[in-house]
């Protein structure tokens, strides 16, 4: 009787732990499921964003210098990449996980990862002493530009103490100047806003996969529980 | 393992884009612009890239031979495809199943994101719909 009664406590709890982790599951899968459709409204406002301020550069500079005809078409890789890392769920399954290099260096003939890099001490040294070079020649308006935009860069991760992101300025730069060398501030505005979707997408995309695996480990449970 | 499935890892991989800009000249090509300024396009040594734009001439096959081209070029992880132009090649969409490269369902200038509509959440909810009537059945 003390063992028809010790089995039948394990089966309960045999049962409860199943309970558990399909519990888990569902719960899961609910939760990527709300992040999913959280991105993708944020998605829409950034799109949004990014439209408008388009149109607006176009309105400011003219139609005829923001439009399909001037898209490069020569042979060129991509400034923006993804990198494809593999992340275990559990011992049969794995999924992808997306990562976003933004605007890599691709001078070497090598691309860098342009992603989670530190400034070292000798970059740090090289930009002050540029500074009075700079300042001292009237000449190079976009040179000065894009130094102040490294600054500006530099500032702000050495004040919040996080991994600095080293973001290659001549690749965004080079990306604007399809549209001619001075362009609407509302251009560089779409730029950004548009980069901050390329963010949002990958974290969709990571969502994504998520949510795939946590619906098949659910539908597999309901199909057992019907079976 | 055996049975596990392979996820083939990749240090820099592609965005492409399949984005729709119907209407007049003026409202063209605003999304694919907007990412393409952000970085992603890609021009290779064959002058092919990885976007399409759909506007009012471009056929069905067109955007189906696209998908297709995306989703089996090794060096592409993501798939950004306008929802409106995703409704066009619906069955297509909807019978991928590999995980890469991820297709992603965005909206586009003119038409809004519908959830009614993305081929992950209509399949979440064919399940569950499904689920609760075989549960009341029972």
């Amino acid at each position: 009787m003390m063992e028809d009664q010790e089995e039948k406590g394990n089966a309960e709890n045999g049962i409860g732990r199943q309970k558990q982790v399909k519990d888990e599951y569902l719960l899961q899968f609910l939760d990527s499921l709300d992040g999913y459709l959280t991105l993708l409204d944020s998605l829409s406002s950034t799109l949004s964003q990014g439209w408008l301020e388009l149109a607006s550069a176009r309105h400011a500079m003219g139609a005829s210098r923001i439009n399909g005809a001037l898209l490069d078409l020569k042979v060129h890789a991509a400034a923006t990449s993804l990198k494809v890392s593999e992340q275990d769920v559990d011992s049969m399954e794995s999924q992808p996980c997306f990562t976003l290099c933004k605007w890599a260096s691709s001078d070497n003939g090598e691309r860098s990862s342009g992603e989670e890099k530190s400034l070292s001490p000798q970059l740090r040294h090289r930009n002050n002493s540029q500074l009075s070079g700079i300042i001292s020649s009237p000449v190079s308006f976009s040179h000065f530009f894009n130094f102040f935009l490294s600054c500006e860069e530099e500032k702000v991760s050495t004040r919040t103490g996080t991994p600095l992101i080293l973001v290659d300025q001549q690749q965004r730069q080079k990306s604007l100047s399809v549209f001619g060398v001075l362009v609407s501030p509302k251009l560089r505005s779409a730029q950004l806003s548009f980069e901050r979707a390329l963010e949002t997408l990958v974290e969709i995309a990571n969502l994504h996969t998520t949510m795939l695996s946590m619906f098949e480990q659910v539908h597999k449970e309901l199909e057992n529980t019907n079976g | 393992m055996a049975g596990r499935a392979q996820i083939p890892t990749k240090s820099s991989a592609l965005i492409a884009m399949i984005a729709d800009e119907f209407g007049v000249v003026l409202l063209c090509w605003d999304t694919v612009t907007g990412f393409l300024l952000a970085g992603v396009g890609n021009v290779d040594l064959r002058r092919k890239t990885n976007y399409l734009i759909v506007d009012s001439k471009t056929t069905v096959k067109a955007i189906e031979d696209a998908f297709k081209e995306f989703t089996t070029k090794e060096d592409i992880a993501i798939v950004l495809i306008s929802q409106y132009v995703a409704n066009m090649i619906r069955f297509l969409v909807d019978s991928y199943n590999k995980p890469i490269p991820a297709i992603l369902e965005i909206p586009s200038k003119d038409h809004p994101y519908d959830p009614a509509h993305d081929s992950v959440l209509s399949r979440v909810k064919n399940l569950f719909s499904a689920e609760s009537v075989a549960s009341g059945r029972r």
